[in-house]
């Protein structure tokens, strides 16, 4: 069957709102944790490879880029479901209203970072 | 019933699925991620994160595969170049859980 729906106007012709920048930044972040999944999948089958093949992912997650990466993923991982949440109750009837789709986007902003900090520094990977 | 509102249906139904499962796992990543190789081993093979985490992937990979053919709706107008990119999607979201559920029954 032809699908003649037209496809979405460039993001850039639209003024930039904190409802817009969620919006984008979770579909950016659907589709980087889906890649970010692929690579924990490889992970985990790489461990069939022995422990010996295992110290060159230790020299990995002990570097710098190694930090970044674990960051990464758990800033992304959390918007993901801080904006989820989101559109829960978006589904439910609630949070339409232009000062609250405010406040629940800046929560989702802010709420990724914070919980970022927490969960990172709680667990002492920065030790 | 349209195809579209079951798409959104599953859409949900797996997000809600996904969500307690990604915070359990956010919460062990980021211990288990510097352990050293048995550490690793042991939390994939031992009950309960065995099942949670295969749970956590086949929810995530099906939760995306549906977002992502969402997007590609979106942005993609070209009918084949959709085709094919929502069968990519598709097969490594069937093939990659299931590769990785059955290293973890190997390990």
């Amino acid at each position: 069957m032809k699908n003649d729906n037209p496809i979405s106007p460039h993001i850039q012709v639209y003024n930039w709102h904190i409802s817009s920048l969620v919006s984008i930044s979770h579909r950016i972040t659907g589709v980087l944790n889906y890649a970010l999944l692929i690579l924990v999948c490889f992970w985990v089958i790489s461990l069939l490879l022995g422990e010996k093949n295992y110290e060159y992912f230790k020299i990995f997650s002990n570097s710098f880029i190694g930090k970044f990466f674990i960051i990464g993923f758990i800033w992304s991982y959390i918007f993901q479901i801080l904006s989820e949440i989101r559109h829960w109750f978006w589904d439910m009837g609630y949070g339409f209203e232009l000062k609250t789709t405010k406040i629940t986007g800046t929560i989702v902003i802010l709420g990724s970072f914070i919980l970022t900090i927490i969960l990172y520094i709680a667990k002492g990977i920065l030790i | 019933m349209l195809q579209a509102t079951k798409k959104w249906i599953f859409q949900k139904i797996s997000s809600v699925i996904m969500v307690p499962f990604m915070i359990w796992f956010l919460l062990n990543i980021v211990e288990i991620f510097n352990a050293e190789y048995n550490e690793v081993v042991i939390f994939f093979t031992s009950q309960p994160s065995k099942i949670l985490f295969s749970i956590f992937i086949v929810s995530t990979f099906f939760y995306s595969a549906l977002s992502i053919s969402e997007i590609f709706e979106d942005y993609i107008s070209q009918e084949n170049v959709k085709k094919y990119s929502n069968l990519g999607v598709f097969l490594s979201s069937l093939i990659i859980p299931l590769i990785t559920i059955i290293s973890i029954i190997y390990l």
